[in-house]
Formats: C-alpha cells, sequence, structure tokens
C-alpha cells in the first residue's frame, strides 16, 4: 500500500465520521434542547396523568383514547379552551404559565400543568 | 325517588320467586342469567332511554345548565349505543328483547308522563332528580347484573369501559340536582 492510498483511506474515513456526526446532530441532539412534546392520554373518564411537569414553553398533546367526546378548557372559566375532542383525535397548546384545567362536558375531569421555571 | 333497582330488579325478583315455587335449584341457577344477545338489548334500551329523557329536557326546558347537560347525556349515551350495536355486529348478536328490557321500557313510559306533566322549575327539578336516580339504577345494573353474565369478553370489556362514564354522569347530575 502507498502513502498515497493510505491518504486518501483517511480522507474518505474522516468525510464519513462528518457526516455521521452532522446528522446525528440534525436529528437527535438539537431538539430536546428545545420545546418538547408530552403527552395526556384521556381515558376512562381521566386526564392520564392528571398532574403534568413540563417546562415553560412545552407542548401538551391530549389523545382522545375514551368512548366519548371531551374538551380541554382553562378552569374554571373557559378563558382557553380546545374545540370538542371527539374519540381518536387529539389537541395540543403550548403553555408558558401553571394552569388548572377541565372537560367542560364532563366537569368532573380535572387536571394541572406545571411549568418549570 | 323511589327507584334505584327496583324498577330494575322486579323482574328477576319476579323470576326468582317463580323458580323457588317451581323448579329445581340448579334450573334457577341456569336461567337466571342474562345472555349476551339479551345483555346487548338492556344495554342499548338503557342508553336509548336516558336519550329519550334529554330530549324531553331539549324540548320543555329555557334553563341552560340543564340543556347543556341534557346534549351531553344525548350525545354521550348515543355514542355507547353506536359502540354497543357495533360490537354486536361484529360478533354476530342480535339483541333480544327480554323481561328487563320490558321492565325499562315500562319505567320510561311512567317516567315520560310524570316528566311531561311538569313546567318551567318544578320541570326541571324533576328531570335532574330523575337523572340521579336513573343513573344510579342503571349503575346498579351494570354492576351487579350486566358485567357478571356478560360472557363475552368484548362485551364485558365495554361494559366495565362504561361504567366511569356512568360515574362522571351521576356525580354531574348530584352537584346540578343540589342547585335546583
Ligand atoms: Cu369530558
Amino acid at each position: 500500500m502507498t502513502m498515497k492510498n493510505l491518504k486518501n483511506i483517511f480522507r474518505i474515513a474522516i468525510m464519513v465520521l462528518l457526516a455521521s456526526s452532522c446528522s446525528t446532530n440534525n436529528n437527535s441532539k438539537v431538539q430536546p434542547e428545545q420545546s418538547k412534546r408530552d403527552t395526556v392520554i384521556i381515558q376512562a373518564m381521566k386526564f392520564q396523568p392528571d398532574t403534568i411537569m413540563i417546562n415553560e414553553g412545552d407542548t401538551i398533546v391530549w389523545i382522545n383514547k375514551g368512548i366519548v367526546a371531551h374538551d380541554i378548557s382553562k378552569y374554571p372559566d373557559k378563558t382557553w379552551h380546545s374545540d370538542t375532542i371527539e374519540p381518536q383525535q387529539t389537541f395540543e397548546k403550548v403553555f408558558d404559565d401553571s394552569t388548572s384545567y377541565f372537560c367542560s362536558i364532563h366537569p368532573t375531569m380535572k387536571g394541572l400543568i406545571m411549568i418549570n421555571k | 325517588m323511589m327507584y334505584t333497582i327496583r324498577s330494575l330488579g322486579k323482574w328477576m325478583g319476579g323470576i326468582a320467586g317463580l323458580l323457588i315455587l317451581s323448579a329445581p335449584v340448579t334450573m334457577a341457577q341456569t336461567s337466571n342469567k342474562l345472555t349476551d344477545p339479551e345483555i346487548a338489548s338492556v344495554a342499548v334500551t338503557a342508553n336509548q332511554i336516558d336519550v329519550n329523557y334529554g330530549k324531553i329536557a331539549l324540548k320543555k326546558t329555557k334553563n341552560a345548565d340543564i340543556l347543556k347537560f341534557a346534549n351531553t347525556m344525548i350525545k354521550d349515551h348515543n355514542n355507547i349505543i353506536s359502540q354497543a350495536v357495533a360490537l354486536a355486529t361484529k360478533l354476530k348478536v342480535t339483541p333480544k328483547t327480554n323481561a328487563t328490557t320490558q321492565s325499562l321500557l315500562d319505567g320510561e313510559k311512567t317516567t315520560t308522563t310524570m316528566l311531561n306533566s311538569k313546567k318551567g322549575s318544578a320541570f326541571n327539578k324533576a328531570y335532574i332528580d330523575n337523572e340521579v336516580a336513573y343513573h344510579q339504577a342503571v349503575i346498579n345494573a351494570v354492576k351487579t347484573v350486566l358485567i357478571p353474565d356478560a360472557q363475552n369478553a368484548e362485551l364485558k370489556g365495554l361494559l366495565q369501559s362504561v361504567m366511569p362514564l356512568l360515574e362522571s354522569h351521576l356525580e354531574m347530575a348530584k352537584n346540578m340536582a343540589a342547585k335546583f
């Protein structure tokens, strides 16, 4: 093997390494540092979990796995609220402040969002 | 209100009484149970009756809280009916009318007459009190008769998944009844 061949192999190896480290950067390293998505399951007439701790600016996604429609409304005044969430549908919202919420269709269902600041 | 399990359980008492007088114990044990097609019929009928009560309320009240509650009952109980029918279709179970179905329908007739005879705030109170009593009776029947008797696992599962919804409706109705 000549010196030139060795250099070429080395160059290719570095390029491959650079390319792969670039792609891991793009796909998985950057996102978790920014806003996160957390899931709350609506099932058995409960928000699961009913209390969730998130970082400022994170998104909560509610997934209705129940048998009837629900909504997500600011407790108790409904100053913000989702549309009706039918079974198998989802609703998502970004939160900057802690808040409690409820289902205005079934007011027995309540949940709490706590923000890490 | 004198509802509770009596209207739902009347037929059972009747049948049990007959069997004690005339039939051997082994027969009483097997005949006492509801079959899956009978359970499907009871489930659909029980839900349809609360839809019908809700429709009476939509016609007779102007109270915003009662209207909202009635609309939720109509939507939720129709939803349960759709799922019960879908499951029955999937399992090739044809709902079979039986003594419990008939007893439910008899109770509905009496209650409908009573509700239709009332107006204004008297209607609102009668409607919401009946919703408390009716949900309590249905919960008792689902818990003590329908779930234990159901043979098919998916049917049992559907009945179990309906329980939290009925419990929530009962709590909502009780909270409202306190205000009327
Ligand atoms: Cu709800």
